[in-house]
This record gives structure tokens, C-alpha cells and sequence, in this order.
């Protein structure tokens, strides 16, 4: 103990050695703090909470660095669920010895897990709403919150007489005492829980009355249910309870069947009428696109068809024009003379065959062949010494261009159509060569070159 | 009989976390000694005076 007006440590004498101060009293106030946190030690070991509290709040009254006290009172706050009060005496406690101090230990506690600090914080906000609705005469939901509140804090003293007083309110004695006899536990000495029991107590019936109703009925309990069964009644048999299932699966059954599967049933039709009908216009729409798009492509055949004609109309008169031009260079070359014969050959024959048989003028007919009469012997010799070279060369492709153009000039010429025939066999074209040698065959018979050409036939043929 | 209107008076909202710094600074931490002090010290004046 140390001197209130200097400080330093005091002796057994009323007096301070050190500044002469008369701490008679003062001692004695000392002793009676001490005193008192003694006793709510006491009071705190058997869970008088509240009347460790009343001790320690006025040990605090007369020495306020009582760190012990103050300490203690903060845990007393705490056992009851009222944490920020305990945070308070802890912090202060702190402040007036901050080394050595266990409450720098409760404090760490909580700031090192703010997950909890946070649910006490919501269990009061909780609290609190309670307590609001409680005034809004809302005591249903007031209920409701509390029980919240009991079972995130089940410490909370507070909450759990306020609990039970709504109880008490709405007459449910019962649940009032369960409440009480929960809250007596945490603090055994709380006049207020004391007072609310003494009055459900004297709500409930006597155990006189109490007999009275044990005799007409059995009362048990079933988990968390209190069960009234009268007297008369026999517990339900094994067999009982299998025919009570059976008869539970029935009714079950006949709900679901009755009323759960028509709904489900008339819910799916519907359903299935709306998907319908979505797609019935999905397909509407579709079909008008499609009868769009074919209205489309008629129109489109008809003017490719439009097309067609005028390019054919034009391909008539450019084919035209281009015979006659041919015709005339043709023409001008056998004018000049000089053994032009080959060109005026490749200048006729660029003259296209069905226009001249069908289209050509009678004029143009005449000048086209008096001109092709006039070059072909020279052209047929021409054609069959270049092609019958060509063929000896083995240059098929060459050889036969030339022949053919023999044969054409001259077309009783059996040898360039025997060499033709030759020409398409050895160039591997003996669906070609067949004709030709048939060909020399008819024209040429008793001839050397049809005795070979049927030979080439046969050999062809594989007889 | 519990009256539940003034039963329900004696109940006050619980102070929430946020209220601890306030609630620390406005206790009222005086006691029984600091009030000797002061006695002790007005007698002292009242004798000088």
C-alpha cells in the first residue's frame, strides 16, 4: 500500500514515514475495498454474479487502481454477455497498470478474433432490435429475435429475462420458467430472474393440482415436447404403429395422387401449350420466309433465263460475225496465192461447222467450199505427208490433227484414213481407232489396208 | 402481479461495440479517496485562510 499523497510504501503506522500524511483513514478504506473484492470472489466462485458485481462496483467506489477488482468485474460483465461493459473495465484496468496485467491477455482474446468481437456486436444489435419491438408492442417477433439472440450468446442474461418476460406476458408459464431456471444458472442471485420465477411460480399449479392432473393424464417428455397422455390410454403397440405408417404412406399417397399430380399434370400441359404455340409462330415465320425467298428465286430463274436468251442471241450474231470474218481473210488469202494453202485451211476450219450447214447463207456456203475445192489436193497432200511423218516420229497428237485433216480434204484417200486409224490405235484411242478401220474396211475392200484394218479390229476387240 | 409496461422500462438497449471509446471516457472513475484529498486539502486552505 502506498501513500495517497506522496506515493511512497507505508508502514504499520497511521502516518506516512515519508510525508507525514495522516493515512489512518485512508488505510482504512484501503482494507474495506479489499474487503469487498474478497467477497465478490466469493460470490463469483458460487455464480452470485450480481452480487460479486454489486461487491466489486463498490470496491471500485473506494480505491477506483483496484486493477484486480476491476479485472474481475470485467469478467463478471463478460459471464453475463455483456461484453462491451467488460471491455471497458478491461481497458481502463489497462490504463491504470498497463504491464503486468491479465487483462491485456482478455483483451488480445478478443481483438485477435474479430470474427467473434463481431457476432457479440451482433448479438447485441439483436438484443436491441428485440427490445424495440418490444416496444412497438411487436412481442412475436420480438420472440422470435431473442431466441436468435439466446442461441448466438446463450450467456446473455439480459436477453433471456427479457425472453421470459414476454412469456410471462403472454402467459406461457412454462416456457417463462425454462427461461428463468436457464437464466438462474448464469447468475444465481439476480433479483430480477428471482422475482419473474416467484411470480410463474405462483402461476403454475400446486404440486396438489399437479397430482390431481397426473392422475387423469401421464405427463412425459419427448426430446424438447412435454407429451399429455390420459390415464386410460395404452402406448401404442408395435402393430399399431405399422397400420399408423401404412395408413400415413396411404393418405400420402392420396394427396399427392389427388391434388399434387393434377397441378403437376395441368402445370406441364400448360407449359407445353405455351412451347407449342412458340413454335407454331417460330414456324410461321418461317414458312412466310420461305415462300419469300422461293418468290425470290422465281424471279431470279426468270431473268437468268432472260439472260440466257440475249447472251445466246448475242453468241449467235458474234458467231456470225466471226465465220464471216474467217471466211473473208480465208478469201484473201487464196486471192493472193503464193501456196497459202495450209493457212487457208487453218482459216476455213476456224469456221464453226453447225453454222455453216445450218445458219450460213446459200452465198456463203458456195464461196466456202469453192474455196476448199479449190486448196484440197494440195492441202490433203500436205496434211498426209505431215501426219504420216509425225506418226512415224510416234507424235500421235500431231499425226492425227494432220490425217484428219487429209481425210477431209480428201476423203477417198485410203491411205491417210488406214494411217488415221493407226494414229488413234497406237495413241491407245482404240475406241476411235474401230470406226476408222471399219471405215477402210467398207471403202477400201480386197485392199491391203482392209485386211489389216480387220486384223487391227480383231486384235483390238480380243477375238 | 408483474406489470409488463413497467417491467419492460427497467430493460435498456445494451451498449454495442461501437459505444465502447464513448462509454470508457464518460465513466466517472472518482472515488472515496479522491474525494479525501480534497477534503483534506480544503481543510488545509480553510486553515491558511
Amino acid at each position: 500500500m502506498n501513500c495517497y499523497r506522496c506515493g511512497r510504501p507505508l508502514s504499520e503506522k497511521n502516518f506516512c514515514t515519508s510525508c507525514g500524511a495522516d493515512v489512518g483513514l485512508y488505510k482504512k478504506i484501503i482494507h474495506t475495498a479489499n474487503r469487498l473484492y474478497n467477497e465478490a470472489l466469493d460470490k463469483a466462485a458460487v455464480r452470485d454474479l450480481s452480487g460479486a458485481i454489486s461487491c466489486l462496483k463498490q470496491c471500485l467506489k473506494l480505491n477506483r487502481d483496484h486493477v484486480d477488482a476491476r479485472n474481475l468485474l470485467g469478467l463478471v460483465y463478460f459471464e453475463r454477455g455483456e461484453v462491451v461493459s467488460a471491455l471497458s473495465e478491461w481497458v481502463i484496468s489497462k490504463n491504470i497498470r498497463p504491464k503486468k496485467n491479465i487483462a491485456d491477455d482478455y483483451i488480445s482474446l478478443l481483438q485477435e478474433n474479430p470474427g467473434r468481437l463481431d457476432s457479440f456486436n451482433q448479438t447485441i444489435k439483436k438484443y436491441n432490435t428485440a427490445l424495440a419491438y418490444c416496444q412497438q408492442d411487436s412481442t412475436d417477433l420480438a420472440i422470435i429475435q431473442l431466441k436468435k439472440v439466446i442461441s448466438m450468446n446463450p450467456k446473455f442474461l439480459e436477453a433471456r429475462q427479457l425472453l421470459s418476460l414476454l412469456y410471462i406476458n403472454s402467459q406461457e408459464w412454462e416456457r417463462a420458467k425454462k427461461e428463468l431456471e436457464r437464466a438462474l444458472r448464469i447468475d444465481i442471485n439476480n433479483t430480477t430472474t428471482l422475482r419473474y420465477l416467484k411470480e410463474v411460480e405462483e402461476m403454475l399449479p400446486t404440486e396438489e393440482e399437479h397430482g390431481k392432473k397426473k392422475k387423469e393424464a401421464i405427463v412425459y417428455k419427448s426430446g424438447n415436447d412435454t407429451v399429455i397422455q390420459p390415464v386410460g390410454k395404452k402406448e401404442s403397440a408395435g402393430l399399431q404403429t405399422v397400420i399408423n405408417i401404412v395408413i400415413g404412406v396411404a393418405l400420402g399417397v392420396g394427396v399427392a395422387y389427388f391434388l399434387v399430380l393434377p397441378a403437376r399434370l395441368r402445370q406441364a400441359q400448360e407449359d407445353a401449350n405455351v412451347r407449342f404455340s412458340e413454335v407454331s409462330e417460330k414456324l410461321d415465320e418461317k414458312t412466310v420466309e420461305v415462300d419469300g425467298l422461293n418468290a425470290q428465286i422465281e424471279s431470279l430463274m426468270q431473268e437468268k433465263d432472260s439472260l440466257s436468251t440475249s447472251l445466246d442471241a448475242a453468241r449467235g450474231t458474234s458467231s456470225a460475225l466471226q465465220a464471216d470474218t474467217d471466211l473473208i481473210e480465208a478469201a484473201l488469202l487464196h486471192m493472193q496465192g503464193g501456196g497459202a494453202e495450209m493457212e487457208i485451211a487453218a482459216a476455213l476450219a476456224l469456221i464453226d461447222r453447225v453454222y455453216l450447214e445450218q445458219e450460213a447463207t446459200e452465198s456463203f456456203r458456195n464461196l466456202y467450199y469453192a474455196i476448199k475445192n479449190d486448196i484440197a489436193q494440195k492441202v490433203a497432200k500436205n496434211s498426209y505427208d505431215a501426219g504420216y511423218a509425225a506418226l512415224r516420229a510416234e507424235d500421235y497428237d500431231v499425226a492425227i490433227e494432220n490425217l484428219e485433216r487429209a481425210v477431209e480434204y480428201d476423203p477417198d484417200d485410203g491411205e491417210a484414213l488406214y494411217n488415221l486409224g493407226n494414229a488413234y490405235n497406237r495413241s491407245g484411242n482404240t475406241s476411235l481407232a474401230i470406226p476408222i478401220y471399219e471405215q477402210v474396211v467398207e471403202q477400201f475392200p480386197n485392199t491391203e489396208k482392209a485386211r489389216k484394218s480387220a486384223n487391227y479390229i480383231k486384235e483390238i476387240r480380243g477375238e | 402481479m408483474i406489470n409488463f409496461e413497467e417491467e419492460l422500462k427497467k430493460f435498456h438497449p445494451s451498449l454495442e461495440v461501437e459505444e465502447a471509446e464513448r462509454t470508457i471516457k464518460h465513466q466517472d472513475l472518482t472515488d472515496v479517496v479522491d474525494v479525501l484529498v480534497r477534503v483534506a486539502k480544503d481543510a488545509k486552505e480553510e486553515q491558511g485562510n
